[in-house]
């Protein structure tokens, strides 16, 4: 069996995570929405302290956690929900990033159909925004900033902390993609300049299916979004829909240890880098991304010589890799991020990820190279 | 700090510091003393805990429950017992 190195597309369950969201398929199934009993109001007890779990994570009040299906509900949430608010109010520009995911970057164009208009503002060779670019775009008509936390592709984090501070001035709303930072990189989604926070459950561990939107108030008020389906007033009536307790549980659940086991998870990931690119330092690899940035569980790297289609077929029985992300690594479309960092053709069309995290096993690091090295040469 | 001390760090703040009563206050802590009883019951001591934290007497006036109160409280020590 290979070993899995695709923790970007998603992890495996922490056994914790597991239990308990086998203890509310199996016993506790309640509907949250009827304490009217025992099975409800524990039902509605664990959704609201998984709620209190994931608020601690970003330093939010409980009532700014919307239950979405996953972190692309989210950012749909977060992005097409402010659509009436920006036409209404005639504040129809959008600010994004060109390395944002597709469940960013298709909204935005959707809301552009609408008469946004959007400025994908570039960045630079490593793959990080420059905040100065971005807060240079901003007009008094900005109705949205919409930046990732860390990139999905390369693993780089985006300057959060200096973007914040040039935001500050304005008041224009400021969403975060979470789902490759949520858990893993924690102090930035504290900022109180972030307005809206999109998180998945997969990417920590937690079960596929779930997510969250982290609504902010701001002076009192919630950022003015409008829901996209309706039918239950559910979630602050932006999300209607029987909330899935178990996987809420196992969400809240899989936030509270990734606080609890922040550190010692770096540090397993950090020291399972270290042997993968000792491993590989033979191939002559090329680190894309600025590797200052990168977090310790992802490297992208192109390989000369072997293009990443073959590498990924021949390593298939050691190793499970990919080129780019999840959601359009099956199109065997070139990676829109490492373009949009000005590689050449040749570097992408190399180019693997490789993502792992502290759950994951020793591969046969000495057959990977001898693979790699089979392939370059023939 | 394990979940039990930290279930009795937030029952005696709640109880010196904040408005929880006596008489919910010592059941609670006869649970943070009470580990071996309560062993396997690791998910409802951390309700209970974050229920503790943010007790507030008044939680059920105004529009919208976002504290705990006693009911709350009242009703994880009953599960902690049953379940």
């Amino acid at each position: 069996m290979a070993i899995y190195l695709d923790c970007n597309a998603t992890t495996p369950l922490e056994p914790a995570v597991l239990s308990l969201v086998n203890r509310f398929m199996e016993r506790e199934y309640g509907n949250a929405a009827s304490p009217i009993h025992d099975f409800g109001t524990f039902a509605q007890m664990a959704v609201e302290h998984a709620r209190g779990q994931i608020a601690t994570l970003v330093a939010a009040r409980r009532d700014e956690v919307i239950f979405t299906s996953g972190a692309t509900e989210a950012n749909n949430l977060a992005l097409l929900g402010l659509t009436q608010h920006g036409l209404a109010t005639g504040r129809r520009h959008l600010i994004s990033t060109p390395i944002e995911h597709k469940a960013v970057l298709e909204p935005l164009a959707a809301m552009q159909q609408q008469g946004f208009d959007l400025e994908l503002v570039p960045v630079d060779a490593g793959g990080r925004l420059e905040p100065e670019r971005l807060a240079a775009a901003l007009r008094p008509d900005t109705l949205l900033v919409s930046t990732m936390q860390v990139n999905n592709e390369t693993g780089v984090s985006q300057p959060l902390a200096e973007l914040s501070a040039l935001l500050a001035g304005h008041d224009a709303l400021w969403h975060v993609d979470a789902a490759q930072g949520f858990g893993k990189q924690i102090e930035p989604l504290k900022d109180q300049r972030i307005d809206l926070v999109s998180i998945s459950g997969h990417k920590i561990y937690g079960p596929k299916g779930i997510g969250a939107l982290i609504a902010r108030k701001r002076k009192g008020a919630f950022p003015p979004l409008q829901p996209l389906m309706y039918g239950g007033g559910q979630e602050q009536g932006l999300r209607p829909g029987t909330l899935a307790v178990p996987l809420i549980a196992g969400l809240g659940e899989a936030a509270k240890l990734a606080q609890r086991d922040h550190a010692t998870r770096a540090e397993r990931c950090r020291a399972f880098r270290q042997r993968l690119l000792a491993t590989l330092e033979p191939l002559g690899p090329q680190v894309n991304g600025d590797q200052h940035w990168v977090l310790p569980h992802t490297v992208n790297l192109s390989l000369p010589g072997i293009a990443s289609d073959r590498a990924i077929a021949g390593l298939k029985g050691l190793i499970a890799v990919s080129s780019t992300s999840a959601c359009t690594s099956h199109t065997r479309t070139p990676s829109h991020v490492l373009a949009a960092m000005g590689l050449d053709r040749q570097r992408i069309e190399t180019s693997i990820r490789l993502s792992w995290c502290h759950l994951t096993p020793e591969p046969d690091w000495d057959t990977i190279l001898t693979t790699l090295q089979d392939l370059r040469d023939h | 700090m394990d979940i039990f001390e930290a279930l009795h760090q937030a029952v005696r703040e709640q109880y010196e510091e904040g408005e929880l009563p006596k008489w919910l206050a010592d059941p609670v802590l006869e649970v943070a003393a009470n580990r071996e009883r309560y062993q396997g019951k690791e998910y409802l001591i951390e309700l209970l805990t974050a229920q503790l934290r943010e007790y507030d007497a008044y939680a059920e006036a105004g529009c919208c429950k976002w504290a705990y109160d006693h009911e709350d409280i009242k009703r994880t020590l009953r599960w902690l017992d049953e379940q």
